[in-house]
């Protein structure tokens, strides 16, 4: 065997073995040494050389930049997260005749979709999913995903957060709570349009705060401009712009202006 | 003209057929002389129009005719005839024999040369023997980067392009993707504005064809832009655009990239144009609009565009089972255009229509008779629906508002619309498609290149410089006599 290749895989057990430990500092700077170690393989990406290793070298370090994904989640680092996920996609995608599958794809690649939806990053969010084939898209992580963001496309903000209890995948409980925060901001912003007032305790129900106090401390924070009045929840309106009665003279003989000069280079 | 006509019943290699021979080959000489007049005098205009009566020919073309014209124009045994598939009628042994005294004397320019690659290229692919194709198109690249000349410039276009379908044929297009890349670097570097707008779009094919949008619009937004060179290649880099944006849920862009594209197209090549429409429709959709009855009743395309009428029909209603049923009946169709995932999508577009409907016909209705309306079967309808509302509602798609205590929504009166300045808007940009549509009209139009004034021989210009001169000197005299 190759010393090389027994070397990373000695440094990846004890990296497995802190990890089983929760031990993410540990992880954290064998990750680091092992990142370092895979540059020597020419046989990943991207170089591909086709060596005599290269199915065992591929597999190697295909699960390394796995569980580096899910280390990132664990430790909550979003930055982190892309950039191991972007490490690990080659495989996925490249390499994908020359390895078996992974079990833990269909799983990071869930991950990645709810990653880009709580980042509010849509269209990436379609560009990724565009790569998937069909099968993979009843996958229950990635149908997971897709369906969370219909019902945010939608609007049906209790469909998501009902989601967390569905949740395919232990590691996504981090982004599911990531994303009830998103949801909630959503929902402050659809009420102040929707509604002329409501009751304390309805909207405190609606955007699920355990308790008054916790609406009342998110209303001071993030809508000073909210009215607490009688026990209801006042939404200023934004200010009434239904008719312009003015004309927008200046645009109107900038137009005229460019209409007149584009007919003179007709005629 | 019988003749013609059968031959293209019946396109297999048959020798049988000799009599038509000597007529193709003859045209085949009087392009190739084109294409070298066209090389020496440097006008791509020669080449241009070679190409293009090549294409006319391509279906009457014949092994035994291909190969004849390539003894003729390269000699005897050059490597291009090597592609050719062996030919019984032809004594290639004998044919071998006295090259080697003939193709010294033979030394042709390197258009012919190239012709020649696209020619038989061209021919196999229609053979349908690719991997010969394959073969011959890699060896006419290979020899073409060595080669830097700006007449060859529409004959290495129309090559990389027959390259890029030969392996797309056979279903190895990720294989050449590294390789189109280095051709667009050497065209970018000789400044061949048309191999690179050709090599462009068959990179933006190739990533396409794998649904890599990411790589393709990097690249895209990235690539040197400049006036279009050909109609057609900018037709299909309008309708990648197209696509990208579409994917990144650029709907405006996309819709205007779109319908330029089928606009631009030629009127021949319906398939593109069906493709292109395809995509607008749905795109159209996505922004909320609900295309003409018109556009899909063009002629031709009734057929293929069925699914998507009736989709069309769904969302209009706004019927949430309408839509899941028509979706589930054409699932194929849609899946096999790739359009899929976009139809997905499009379910938030049929609540927003039918949320409108109710809008404007009740002034007030409870948040459970909107579910019912919706068809919102979900554990929870009515919070479902009352948030859905909510969402419309901040987005400008309704004006209502809800009363969550009594739990119903309240449409508010439409106001006087030409009392905003919508109308005006909504002027103002008929007005600016019409101006920019006549002005790229103005632009479009071709003149051929001032090659009258190059042809100017010194002579002439000696004789035109002879009058002025004496033109000049009348009026001095004129001026004199004046004082």
């Amino acid at each position: 065997m190759d010393p090389q290749f027994t070397e990373v895989s000695q440094v990846f057990e004890r990296f497995k073995a802190a990890f089983l430990r929760k031990d993410f500092e540990t992880c954290n700077k064998l990750l680091s040494q092992l990142k370092v170690l895979l540059t020597k393989f020419t046989s990943l990406p991207p170089l591909f050389q086709k060596t005599p290793n290269a199915v065992h070298e591929l597999t190697l370090a295909r699960d390394i930049y796995e569980h580096a994904v899910v280390l990132s989640v664990k430790i909550e680092d979003q930055d982190a997260f892309e950039r191991d996920f972007f490490q690990l996609k080659p495989y996925y995608t490249d390499a994908r005749d020359r390895l078996p599958p992974s079990p833990q794809e269909y799983p990071i690649l869930g991950l990645n979709l709810l990653r880009l939806l709580v980042q509010n990053r849509i269209a990436e969010f379609h560009t990724e999913l565009e790569l998937l084939s069909p099968s993979a898209l009843d996958n229950p992580c990635i149908r997971h995903a897709i369906e969370l963001e219909q019902s945010f496309m939608e609007g049906a903000y209790n469909r998501v957060l009902s989601a967390r209890q569905s949740v395919p995948h232990e590691t996504y409980v981090y982004f599911m709570d990531l994303l009830a925060k998103t949801v909630r901001d959503e929902i402050a912003g659809c009420s102040e349009k929707a509604y002329d007032s409501l009751s304390i305790k309805d909207a405190q129900q609606m955007m699920l705060f355990s308790s008054e106090s916790e609406l009342l401390q998110y209303i001071k924070e993030d809508h000073p401009e909210w009215e607490v009045k009688n026990g209801a929840v006042i939404f200023q309106k934004a200010k009434e712009s239904t008719s312009c009665k003015e004309i927008p003279s200046l645009q109107l003989i900038n137009q005229t202006l460019s209409y007149a000069k584009e007919l003179e280079r007709i005629v | 003209m019988t003749q013609d006509v059968e031959m293209k019943e019946q396109p297999a290699p048959s020798n049988s057929v000799t009599s038509t021979g000597p007529s193709v080959l003859q045209h085949l000489k009087e392009i190739a002389s084109l294409v070298e007049t066209g090389a020496y005098a440097r006008e791509t205009r020669r080449i241009i129009r070679a190409v293009r009566l090549t294409i006319a020919l391509r279906r009457k073309l014949k092994a035994s005719v291909v190969s004849s014209f390539l003894n003729f124009a390269l000699g005897p045994g050059s490597e291009v005839s090597s592609y050719l598939p062996k030919d019984d009628e032809h004594d290639m042994e004998v044919d071998t024999a006295t090259s080697a005294t003939q193709a010294p004397i033979k030394h042709s320019v390197p258009e012919l040369e190239m012709y020649c690659y696209l020619l038989v290229l061209i021919f196999l692919i229609d053979q349908k023997s690719y991997n010969e194709a394959k073969a011959c198109a890699s060896a006419g690249i290979a020899r073409l980067k060595n080669l830097n000349r700006r007449t060859l410039d529409v004959l290495a276009s129309r090559l990389y392009f027959y390259y890029s379908l030969s392996y797309e044929l056979t279903g190895d297009l990720a294989e050449i993707r590294g390789n189109l890349l280095a051709l667009h670097r050497i065209a970018t570097l000789r400044h061949d504005e048309l191999g690179q707008e050709t090599l462009l779009n068959l990179l933006l094919r190739n990533y396409l064809h794998y649904n890599l949008y990411d790589q393709a619009e990097k690249l895209r937004s990235k690539a040197p832009r400049f006036e279009a060179h050909s109609n057609q290649q900018f037709c299909r880099y309008l309708f990648y655009l197209g696509k990208i944006r579409t994917i990144q849920l650029e709907y405006t862009d996309a819709k205007e990239s779109l319908l330029q594209a089928a606009r631009k197209a030629p009127v021949a090549a319906l398939g593109f144009r069906v493709q292109c429409t395809k995509w607008a429709v749905i795109v159209r959709l996505l922004l909320g609009e609900i295309p003409e009855r018109t556009v899909f009743m063009q002629k031709g395309m009734e057929k293929a565009l069925r699914p998507y009428f009736e989709l069309t029909n769904a969302v209009r209603i706004g019927d949430l089972e309408l839509f899941r049923t028509v979706a589930e009946k054409f699932s194929s169709t849609f899946s096999s255009d790739r359009t899929n995932n976009l139809i997905v999508r499009l379910r938030h577009n049929v609540i927003r229509t039918g949320l409108r409907n109710i809008s404007i016909s009740y002034s007030r209705i409870s948040l459970a008779d909107v579910a019912k309306k919706l068809r919102l079967d979900s554990p929870n309808p009515i919070a479902d629906a009352e948030s859905i509302v909510a969402k419309a509602i901040r987005d400008g798609a309704i004006d209502a508002t809800l009363d969550h205590t009594n739990g119903w929504m309240v449409s508010k009166e439409t106001g006087d619309i030409y009392s905003t300045n919508e109308p005006q808007m909504a002027f103002n940009s008929r007005i600016v498609f019409c101006i920019n549509m006549h002005n790229e009209a103005v632009k479009a139009l071709r003149y051929p290149p001032n090659s009258h004034k190059e042809k100017e021989s010194a002579e002439k210009r000696r004789e035109r410089q002879q009058q002025e001169q004496e033109l000049a000197k009348h009026i001095a005299e004129e001026d004199d006599d004046e004082f």
